[in-house]
This record gives structure tokens, C-alpha cells and sequence, in this order.
């Protein structure tokens, strides 16, 4: 059986895409149940024990999003204010960051959805009138209303999950 | 003495190692065709007798090991055409739980062959002209039709049939007929009345057997806007009969209102393939693409029949070319179509294979027999074959399948879920469908296949409020998802 990253859809072996969601799965590891001695966990974490910080991150970023659905790590730097959505054809204004790439259109992303933004030490995020709603931590936010974010809030613009990793500033 | 009648093997059309009820199978099927009292050609009485004398001396387990004794060792093994097999992994795991693979079957025309001369057409041209049709439609079909019969070679026979609740012959089939005059029958065809399709197969197809020859290309055009009702069983039967003849059935829908799914089971049962004409406009170029195809025929009627494997099931099937569409199973048949002379036929064959059958160290998963009919060949082509085996290891192999294999099912992989998003509307669970769709977008978005997720994008919309598909949006899903198996692949242009 391959459970697919993307949808958790159950493949059966063998598959090459998922039938649910047509995510390409052939490279993914089969799931093999396997005892673990305590030993090996000791020996695996002194292994990964100094986890270094993402070096990819510029050193001005105040803020990264955790895309939760599939771990991938967003850094924010340079400006003060980021819109988010998707982009689509024949649209005049385009958000600053296209969350298409993470099944934004399946998730229930607007155009322009949200937006994120920092005044002076707060960071904040307000919802542009989206057609789903934007969520902080599982409450529904009202249309054009500030709210202040803290680190490790999850924000969820339709059903995306995106978990806020803030800076100090 | 004819060169068939010296080797029986050739004549009943079976493998030398053929067992007794292969044997008993070709001699029926020989009989229904050949018989004194159903064959048309000339010459197929003396084939007959010559086929009865075969099984007589073949059934007899004495007689046919005399008759082995004084064959000459098989020479001429080598085939009128070329096949080629990928599979998706070298060896097969040893797991506890179903697995599936793949394979594609490849045939082709011999590298070498000059080009040679198609078989002649006997073809029928079956044309709705129910009230619907009136206007635009008719009048396109009515000069792509007496452009078809302008631009057919001498050698080639065409009929043309017209119905709507009943059928009328416009143009009988027959040699030699003075062409210019029949072009003002064509040009009265006048539409009304509702749509039978049964009734208008049914005519078409007499027309067809009047001059059916296995050296001809025999082949059922069907264009039609609407929906028939009560018939489809009917014509579903006859098209199975059909396809045992070597009888093709092309099913063009034009416009928006008419059954796809049905026009889809008659066609590709009988190997040949389903269209949707959306614009008028485009009748011409399809009808004439279709014919043009059908003049480029190298052999046709290529049909795998596979015995059933103790734990192995085919699941799906698919011709990736020439005319993407899923094959059916009739009775254990596929019918693959028509090579074609520049055009390779290309299918893909899933398998589950269950835990029970990967025991041992090898697995004979694909039992079949390949049969091809070339009309250019005087004598039967030797069916091919097909026992395909994979040992089995308990560790299967990891990683991707070859890149040919991986292609394919990417964009099968698409086609396949609208497939499976209508097959959930059928069943009454709109969410699910609706989640399907919306993903299958996503991933048309992806590979830049705006338009087509533009449509279905909007028949999600369609599907929340009215809990249906539009009958357009619906088509267009289909064969526009059909379609992207005959683009390049576009996945790695920058947008």
C-alpha cells in the first residue's frame, strides 16, 4: 500500500500516481512496519542531534510560513506587507505570494485572500473578503479586521494550514 | 494445389503447439465466415473446404501427428509486423497485499516496409438526419460526405445511409459506380424525424456485409447529434457481433446532445473510437481525418484474447495511440483497432496481481493470443503468442518505471479521474465527485492545460448548484482529457 503525501488517498502497491488526486507517488517509500530498538532511536537522535538552522533563510526575514500540508517553509523578508492567494488568468491584481504550487485552488484559496503585514513590533493578518473565510487558530476572522499573530499561531486560509514562524524583531 | 492448402496450421489461422479446443475454436469461427452458404468472395468455398479438410486431419490426435511428421520445421516464423513489450518493474515482489503493474504493448508496421499499397475500403457512412441536424450540421455533413466520394480510389467502396426513426439507403455499396451521379443523392437528403440509431446501424450495416472481404478495410462511420432511446442494448449487441466480422464502428457525436458513454461502448468494442465534434465546423476535418486513417491501414483488427490467471486481473486498458480510449473486455477479447502505416498502436494494460499468485518463483501473468488481420497477406497471419512471465523476488525492485510508462500514466492518471468523478456522480456522492474535479484542475493548472481546467473548473461550479455535469462540459471533459495523450508533453515549458 502507498498512502499518498498529498491527498492520504490508500494506492495500491505498484501505483505510479494517486487515482484520488493525480500526485505522482512511484518515488515515495512503501510503509514497512519495522520494531525499533530504544538503541536505534538513541543513535538516530545523537545523529540529527545539532539541528542547524535552515540556511536558505535570508538573514532579514521577519517571518516564515509552514505550509503544514506538505512541511515546506516559506521566509518573508524585504517588505513589510504580503498578500496571499493564487494566481489565475485574466486578474488584474496578483497577491504577493501565488500559493497555488500547494493545491491553494482544491484548498479553497481566493485570489487575493489574506494578507500579512508588520506595525511596527506586532505582526498582523487581516482577511481581504475571501470567499471561505481565513481562520486564526481554528476562529473565523471577520472580513478587513486586523488581528495580532503570535509565533507558532496557525492561520488556515480556507482549508490550507499555514503556521506562522515569527522573528524576533 | 494454392499455397494455403499446404499447411493447415496456416490455414485454420493456430500456433503449431495448439491445443485441441484452439483448434476447435478456429474451425468454427472459420465455418461461420466461410460457409457455402454465408461466404461473398469468390474462391472462399474451395478456402473452406480446404479449412474443413485442416480440422478433420488436426482434430484427430493419429492424423495430426501424422500430418507433424511431414511438416518441414517451422521457417517462416517471423511475423508481418513488429511488437515490442515495456513493462513497469523487472520482477514482481513477494508481498502480502495486491500490487499492480504494467506493461505496453507496441505494434508497428516492419522498419523495412516500403510502403505499401492499403487494402481497399468497404466503408459505410451513416448519417442521422433527424429534425436536430437541420441547418449548419446537415449541410456540412452533406458536402464532407460528397467530398469523401469525390477523393476515394477506384478500388474502393462506399455506401451512405440515412435514418432517423427509420433508414433509408442514399448509396448502396458497389463497384464501379459512376461517382458524379451519385452526388445529388447525397445532396437530397432532407432532415426530420427523431434519432433510432439501431435502425440506421442496422441498414449500414448490410450495406457493409454485401461486399465484406477480409482483404478490405470494413469499417461503420456513424455521425449523429442526439440521443437514441431504447435501442442502445441492441446496438450494443450487434456492434459485438460486429467486431467478431472485423467490422470497425466509428461513433462521431456532434454537438452536445447526444450519449457519450453509449457511442464510447459501440465503438471501441469493435477497436475503433469515439469523437466529439463541438463546432460544426470541425465535421469536415474529422470525417476526413477518419478516413484519411482509414486509407493508411497496415492491418487492422488486432485482438488480444487472454486467458484468466488464477489471482492476476486486468483492471484497465488503454489504446495510448493511434485514438486514446479506453478498450473494453468482450469476453475476454480487446479489440486494439487498426495499425496503421505511420502510426504505431500503442496499449496499456494495469494489472492487480493478489498475494496468492506470487507463490512461486516465477509468475505467468498474461496468457493471450495476439490475432491481426492484414488484408494485403494471402494467407492468415499466424496469431502471436503473448505468455508473459516475471519472476518473483521478495524485494521488488524500487524506483520509477521507465519513462515511457511513467508518461503514459500521467495523463492516464488525468483521464481517469474524471472517469472516476462521473462514475461518483452516478452514484449520488456529489462531494466526492466534486473534490475529484476540483483536483483534476489543479493538476490541468499545473501542466498548463488552462482552458481544459477553465471547463471543468466551471462544471464544478455546475455540479455544487445543479448537483450535475452539462452535457457539454461533460464531453469536453472526456475527450479533451483523452486528447492530452496525443499533445507533447508540456510540463517542462516555462510559462
Amino acid at each position: 500500500m502507498i498512502i499518498c503525501p498529498n491527498c492520504q488517498h490508500e494506492n495500491v502497491e505498484g501505483a505510479v500516481y494517486c487515482v484520488e488526486c493525480g500526485a505522482q507517488i512511484d518515488g515515495v517509500e512503501t510503509l514497512v512496519t519495522k520494531a525499533i530498538t530504544d538503541q536505534e532511536i538513541e543513535e538516530e537522535l545523537k545523529k540529527k542531534a545539532p539541528r542547524p538552522e535552515a540556511d536558505s533563510v535570508p538573514a532579514n526575514s521577519w517571518l516564515s510560513l509552514h505550509l503544514m500540508d506538505n512541511g515546506k517553509i516559506l521566509p518573508l523578508a524585504s517588505r513589510n506587507e504580503f498578500t496571499l492567494g493564487r494566481l489565475s488568468e485574466g486578474q488584474p491584481i496578483m497577491p504577493d505570494i501565488d500559493l497555488t504550487p500547494f493545491q491553494a485552488y482544491a484548498s479553497g484559496v481566493s485570489r487575493l485572500h489574506a494578507v500579512v503585514k508588520r506595525d511596527g513590533n506586532r505582526v498582523v493578518v487581516m482577511d481581504l473578503g475571501s470567499s471561505n473565510g481565513t481562520y486564526l487558530n481554528g476562529r473565523r476572522l471577520n472580513p478587513h479586521l486586523e488581528e495580532e499573530l503570535g509565533h507558532g499561531d496557525i492561520v488556515a486560509l480556507g482549508k490550507l494550514k499555514i503556521q506562522i514562524l515569527l522573528r524576533d524583531i | 494445389m494454392p499455397a494455403y492448402q499446404q499447411d493447415y496450421y496456416a490455414l485454420l489461422g493456430v500456433p503449431r503447439d495448439a491445443s485441441p479446443e484452439e483448434i476447435k475454436r478456429a474451425y468454427i469461427e472459420a465455418a461461420q465466415k466461410l460457409h457455402p452458404d454465408k461466404n461473398k468472395a469468390a474462391g472462399e468455398t474451395e478456402i473452406f473446404l480446404g479449412v474443413q479438410q485442416a480440422y478433420e486431419t488436426l482434430s484427430n490426435p493419429s492424423r495430426r501427428a501424422q500430418y507433424d511428421a511431414t511438416l518441414p520445421p517451422e521457417v517462416n516464423t517471423s511475423l508481418p509486423y513488429r511488437h515490442r513489450i515495456v513493462q513497469s518493474r523487472t520482477s514482481i515482489g513477494r508481498l502480502n497485499e495486491p500490487q499492480m503493474h504494467y506493461l505496453i504493448l507496441e505494434l508497428e508496421p516492419p522498419a523495412d516496409s516500403q510502403k505499401t499499397s492499403s487494402p481497399p475500403l468497404n466503408v459505410s457512412l451513416i448519417i442521422d438526419r433527424s429534425t436536430s441536424m437541420l441547418g449548419q450540421k446537415m449541410d456540412v455533413v452533406k458536402a464532407t460526405a460528397i467530398q469523401v466520394l469525390r477523393s476515394l480510389r477506384p478500388q474502393d467502396i462506399l455506401s451512405v445511409v440515412a435514418f432517423s426513426d427509420r433508414a433509408e439507403v442514399v448509396i448502396p455499396a458497389a463497384y464501379n459506380q459512376e461517382r458524379s451521379k451519385l452526388e445529388p443523392r447525397i445532396q437530397a437528403i432532407q432532415p426530420s424525424g427523431a434519432t433510432e440509431i439501431f435502425q440506421g446501424l442496422e441498414a449500414g450495416v448490410k450495406e457493409v456485409m454485401r461486399s465484406i472481404d477480409a482483404k478490405r478495410v470494413n469499417h461503420i462511420i456513424l455521425l449523429t447529434d442526439g440521443h437514441t432511446y431504447g435501442d442502445e442494448q441492441q446496438c450494443l449487441s450487434l456492434a459485438t457481433k460486429l467486431a467478431e466480422q472485423g467490422i470497425g464502428v466509428s461513433g462521431m457525436g456532434i454537438g452536445s446532445e447526444w450519449n457519450d458513454i453509449f457511442l464510447d461502448a459501440l465503438s471501441t468494442r469493435t477497436g475503433g473510437n469515439s469523437a466529439h465534434i463541438s463546432d460544426p465546423q470541425d465535421i469536415k476535418r474529422i470525417l476526413l481525418e477518419k478516413f484519411n486513417a482509414l486509407t493508411q491501414t497496415f492491418a487492422e483488427d488486432v485482438t488480444l484474447e487472454v486467458r484468466p490467471v488464477d489471482g492476476v486481473e486486468i483492471s484497465y486498458v488503454f489504446r495510448l495511440q493511434p485514438d486514446p480510449a479506453p478498450i473494453p473486455s468482450v469476453d475476454g477479447k480487446y479489440h486494439l483497432g487498426a495499425i496503421l502505416q505511420d502510426t504505431s498502436t500503442r496499449a496499456i494494460f494495469e494489472y492487480i496481481i493478489q498475494p496468492k499468485a506470487v507463490k512461486s518463483e516465477t509468475l505467468t501473468f498474461m496468457d493471450g493470443t495476439l490475432k491481426v488481420s492484414m488484408g494485403t497477406q494471402p494467407l492468415p497471419v499466424p496469431p502471436l503468442r503473448m505468455r508473459l512471465s516475471s519472476s518473483v523476488s521478495d524485494t521488488p525492485p524500487t524506483g520509477s518505471p521507465p519513462l515511457e510508462i511513467h508518461q503514459a500514466l500521467s495523463r492516464l492518471t488525468l483521464y481517469r479521474m474524471q472517469e472516476r468523478a462521473r462514475k461518483e456522480i452516478e452514484r449520488g456522492n456529489f462531494d466526492t465527485a466534486t473534490r475529484q474535479l476540483q483536483m483534476l484542475a489543479d493538476n490541468l493548472i499545473a501542466q498548463g492545460e488552462r482552458s481544459l481546467a477553465h471547463t471543468i473548473a466551471f462544471e464544478v461550479d455546475s455540479l455544487k448548484r445543479q448537483r450535475s455535469l452539462s452535457e457539454e462540459g461533460s464531453k469536453k471533459m472526456k475527450y479533451g482529457t483523452r486528447s492530452l495523450f496525443l499533445a507533447s508533453p508540456k510540463k517542462e515549458l516555462v510559462q
